[in-house]
């Protein structure tokens, strides 16, 4: 077990997953609000995808208000991108998926609210505003601006759970006739995926120091000491592990989903159309038949 | 669905130049580089003529539409010509570069440089060629409209070589001047 | 056959056959898929005859211990030209070939989207394969620099003759032939299939072509790109690859393995279609499972893109980097073992018959899992540094590559034979070529497991006189001339069955699917008469209405 030294006392590793939790009061306000407006829009009934909506939220409190935040901006980018990956995808996937179907249609019936739903639902927007965020916050100069910021930082987070919800929109619609095609689906995440690869790529690859405030932080916990020498985890390693965590677990999520999308549209049923000439015999002309 | 598809792949031709663009960029320490051989305004200024060029092809597409043939041999040859002197203009700086002896052998940033654009401007060539054939074709009076699936095509191929540019540009000119 | 199925009427117009001199222009010129086909599966025979001779010629080579029967030069060459031509001018171009021919049959179509595109795919892959022999007559020989030409030795000062520079440009050409392919082919299934035929119901054929069409429009534009790179920096004397003048020979490697994965996914997806194809018919079962082999295809294809280090282990990207890496390739080995459960699910209970395509639809699997095997064991970033650049992993490659897509490739071959020249291939000489093979391929690449486990290095003209190191490499050349001995009895049954093979029919196999619905071989225009489909077995269908696949299909 490592042990380390903060100020004059030491410190186990559980001391430190013990206390590193910050509880900060506006996770627990848009959690609140979160779970409020879900339960009007439900009429506060319990079903299965109350579960999923609420699992959504949890996930969202944990990652944080758990030592993962705390990792992630004092010490460690990997844990940064940890949590970004949760929040940008995990979570905006859960709550999407826990609300039902009749609310949404309830809400896209409402003229202005539909309006804006659909206009952001377009997969060509949603596709540019969940691939470009992430692109966007890890500029380094914006990443380490907003690591200083408290009022940044919360903005970002709260913005990859809204802008992932759109992201995640024109696959996992609520409403099934807002929802692109399985096949559709599946080029929309792989070129998702392609996007958050070359991002990946390119953070993996760089030489170390691409974000500076994770080269040398300032080690208010003593854990430094500890994450360099004995986990061996240098900045260089650091930006690695980071970048291959946006690359692989990220597309990998992506793969899961359009695999989901595949196996739906397998299992349910043709819709056929064909035509009949009198007399019962149903021979089709040869030839090609232009379908656009 | 072809062109569409076509514009797909050759994403990625150029997807592997800009990678390649992207790696070695920063770790050239002397000798020519971005910063101290380009000059953003100038080049700026005529990939705007490439920019208006996608926007006049758009007014082409729509003349084809309103079956206004008068308009959309105008709206092509004003487009030909904006994408002519974008060629012109990186014409001009190849030139400028070469003069300077800063050429595709000289360093990494030469070759990646004149390999990105280069490949770049041959597109637009290959682009401007199959503008002229579609202008040729409705000064014969092909192109009764509303529909063509020619001038579509060729279309969707323009701004693809427009939206590459726009990312070409912003990683070598806005990247390194930033 | 049901006798509701009308007979198709005799052809109006045969297919041109070589002996008549006029025909000889008529196939130039042609743009009809059945005979480019054809002409694909003409020049991918005589690319891997030519391949085949430079294999035995490395194999007598290294015979023996400190052998001197080609210098170490030419050795380069033929190791380089082996890889090149069985990859490049044999397996792409002939499941590319298959696929021209069999996928507007198989979709009800009456040619590809784009005929004309079609042609001229066709005559860039030639014209690329020739180019790249060209190579040999030139004064400093062909490209001796490896298939994967790893810089900096495939760059100036290292590499100073032309071959090379003849490979690029070659496969560059021949590259662009094939993203044509792969773009016809995905306008041909997504545009041209028969009513009633959803992409649910296609032949797993056609769904593998389409898969692989995506695969190569993405993955050969990366190589093309490569090349250009490369071709920049031997002839403009630029600095890509050259880490003496500021390149990076390790960026070469990510570039050609980025491609080189996806391309091997290529190679194998259309085979896996043949397999697909064949088990089915001669088992007499419907596919198992054809929502998994499709869905886990599409898994495959995309997780194609994400395992290229895995090549590159040896190269120093560090332990996170490997690590990363070698947990996505052991997870690519999960949607390829799906398919191969459902092969077998497939032939369980099945009533199997075991012609010729079966034999070596059966092997297929065995040989594949083999390589799959020992895939997986590499995809562990220790092991493979104790056995990278040894026969181990030219074991591995081989056993995936000729026992699976080229087993695949002889399946296919055998069974769609009676349809493109309308006799059937002779089953003696058949099982003859079979066991031959099985013999010969084992024989010589199974040993190299343990040579390679043993230091054997790859790539290098030959060996000391280490103890057993002489014997195992004698036994595996001489399985290499059993393999020769093979395709000669192959090429011996290919032209006595043209010429006195028993005459095929429309569908002596009892298939399902639309190519054995017209005449053997079909008509100019492919059909007359598309019989309904309103499920994956047309003809299943046809003949029994009262048992159909899909029992929900209405008729409107």
């Amino acid at each position: 077990m490592g042990v380390f030294i903060k100020g004059e006392k030491e410190m186990s590793i559980i001391q430190l997953l013990t206390s590193s939790w910050t509880l900060e009061p506006w996770v627990l306000v848009f959690a609140l609000v979160l779970m409020a407006g879900y339960g009007l829009a439900t009429g506060f009934r319990f079903r299965g995808k109350t579960v999923i909506f609420s699992t959504g939220v949890i996930i969202m409190l944990l990652s944080v208000v758990s030592p993962l935040d705390y990792l992630g901006r004092h010490y460690l980018f990997s844990a940064h991108m940890a949590q970004h990956i949760l929040l940008l995808l995990i979570v905006p996937l859960l709550l999407l998926l826990g609300i039902p179907e009749s609310a949404t249609q309830k809400a896209l019936n409402i003229k202005p609210i539909g309006a804006v739903m659909k206009a952001l639902g377009n997969p060509i927007i949603a596709w540019f505003l969940g691939v470009g965020s992430m692109w966007v916050w890890h500029m380094p100069s914006l990443h380490n601006v907003v690591l200083q910021n408290d009022d940044l930082y919360i903005a970002q987070q709260i913005s990859f759970v809204i802008i992932g919800m759109i992201f995640w929109w024109p696959v996992f619609a609520p409403v099934e006739d807002r929802r692109l095609s399985p096949l559709a689906s599946t080029l929309y995440l792989a070129s998702a995926c392609l996007g958050c690869t070359i991002l990946g790529i390119i953070i993996t690859f760089a030489s170390a120091g691409l974000y500076s405030a994770y080269v040398n932080p300032a080690d208010t916990a003593g854990i430094l000491p500890y994450l360099r020498n004995d986990l061996c985890i240098t900045p260089g390693v650091d930006q690695q592990i980071g970048g291959l965590t946006m690359w692989v677990p990220g597309c990998l999520i992506y793969l899961t989903a359009s695999m989901i999308t595949i196996a739906k549209w397998y299992a349910s049923p043709e819709a056929d159309e064909l035509t009949a000439h009198s007399g019962g015999s149903v021979l089709a002309e040869a030839g090609s038949y232009k379908r656009k | 669905m072809m062109v569409g598809f076509f514009v797909a792949s050759e994403s990625f031709f150029f997807l592997m130049l800009i990678l390649a663009y992207v790696n070695f960029h920063g770790s050239q320490v002397d000798g020519p580089t971005a910063v101290n051989s380009l000059n953003p305004i100038v080049t700026g200024i005529f990939s705007l003529f490439l920019l208006a060029s996608s926007f006049t092809i758009w007014l082409a597409g729509k003349s084809l539409k309103n079956k206004n043939h008068r308009m959309l041999k105008f709206w092509l040859l004003v487009t030909i010509l904006f994408g002519a002197i974008f060629i012109f203009g990186q014409g001009i700086e190849w030139a400028g570069l070469i003069e300077k002896n800063i050429t595709i052998s000289r360093n990494v940033f030469g070759t990646t440089f004149f390999s990105l654009t280069g490949f770049h401007g041959f597109h637009v060539c290959v682009g401007l060629i199959m503008l002229s054939i579609l202008l040729g074709l409705a000064l014969f009076g092909d192109f009764k409209g509303p529909k063509s699936d020619a001038v579509e095509c060729v279309s969707i191929y323009w701004h693809f070589v427009d939206g590459v540019w726009i990312v070409v540009f912003s990683v070598i000119y806005l990247w390194a001047f930033l | 056959m049901s006798s509701r199925f009308p007979l198709v009427p005799e052809n109006a117009e045969s297919l041109p056959t070589l002996n008549e001199s006029e025909g000889m222009l008529s196939w130039v010129a042609s743009i009809d898929h059945k005979q480019i086909g054809i002409m694909y599966l003409i020049c991918t025979a005589v690319f891997f005859f030519i391949g085949g001779i430079e294999a035995l010629l490395m194999r007598v080579q290294l015979a023996q211990p400190e052998n001197h029967f080609l210098s170490p030069e030419v050795y380069n060459q033929m190791f380089t030209m082996h890889g090149t031509t069985m990859i490049f001018l044999v397996a792409m171009p002939f499941l590319i070939g298959a696929g021209v021919y069999l996928v507007p049959l198989m979709i009800g179509a009456r040619d590809m989207a784009f005929p004309r595109l079609n042609a001229l795919s066709f005559w860039l892959f030639l014209f690329g394969g020739i180019l790249v022999y060209y190579s040999f007559l030139t004064q400093s020989g062909a490209s001796d620099v490896g298939w994967f030409a790893y810089s900096p030795l495939s760059e100036k000062p290292f590499s100073l003759n032309k071959g090379p520079t003849y490979w690029a440009l070659g496969l560059l050409a021949a590259g662009i032939g094939s993203i044509a392919s792969g773009l016809n082919n995905i306008i041909t299934i997504f545009t041209l299939r028969t009513p009633g035929m959803t992409l649910r119901r296609v032949p797993l054929f056609v769904w593998m072509i389409l898969v692989t069409s995506f695969l190569i429009i993405i993955a050969m534009p990366i190589i093309g790109s490569a090349f250009a790179m490369m071709l920049i920096d031997r002839l403009l004397g630029a600095a890509f690859f050259t880490p003496a003048h500021g390149g990076s020979a390790i960026l070469w490697q990510h570039f050609f393995w980025g491609f080189g994965h996806p391309e091997v996914y290529i190679l194998v997806l259309p085979a896996f279609g043949i397999i697909s194809e064949v088990i089915p018919v001669f088992s007499r079962k419907p596919i198992y499972g054809y929502a998994f082999v499709a869905g886990s295809t599409v898994a495959i294809g995309l997780l194609s893109f994400g395992v290229w280090a895995h090549h590159m282990f040896a190269v120093g990207l560090g332990n996170v980097a490997n690590a990363f890496f070698a947990l996505v390739s052991m997870l690519i080995a999960v949607p390829t073992g799906i398919k191969i459960f459902n092969w077998v699910a497939t032939m369980w209970g099945g009533k199997i018959h075991f012609a010729t395509p079966m034999l070596f639809a059966t092997a297929f699997i065995i040989e594949f899992v083999i390589g799959g095997l020992t895939g997986v064991a590499i995809a562990s970033a220790p092991l493979d540094w104790t056995v990278t650049d040894s026969y181990f992993i030219v074991a591995h490659f081989h056993y995936t590559i000729f026992g699976g897509t080229v087993f695949a490739i002889f399946a296919g071959i055998y069974y769609w034979f009676p349809k493109i020249t309308g006799r059937m291939m002779s089953e003696t000489l058949g099982k003859w070529h079979f066991w031959l093979t099985i013999v010969g391929f084992n024989m010589t690449f199974f040993i190299q497991h343990f040579l390679g486990v043993m230091g054997m290095p790859r790539r290098t003209y030959t060996y000391h006189d280490l103890p057993y190191w002489g014997s195992m490499n004698l036994l595996s050349t001489i399985g290499a001339f059993i393999l020769a001995i093979s395709v000669i009895v192959f090429i011996l049954n290919v032209i006595v069955s043209l010429r006195k093979g028993n005459v095929a029919g429309d569908n002596p196999w009892n298939a399902w699917t639309l190519e054995w619905a017209t005449s053997s071989p079909p008509p100019v225009h492919n059909f007359d008469l598309v019989p309904p489909v309103r499920g994956r077995r047309p003809l299943w269908d046809l003949a029994h209405p009262d048992m159909p696949d899909e029992p929900n299909a209405k008729i409107v």
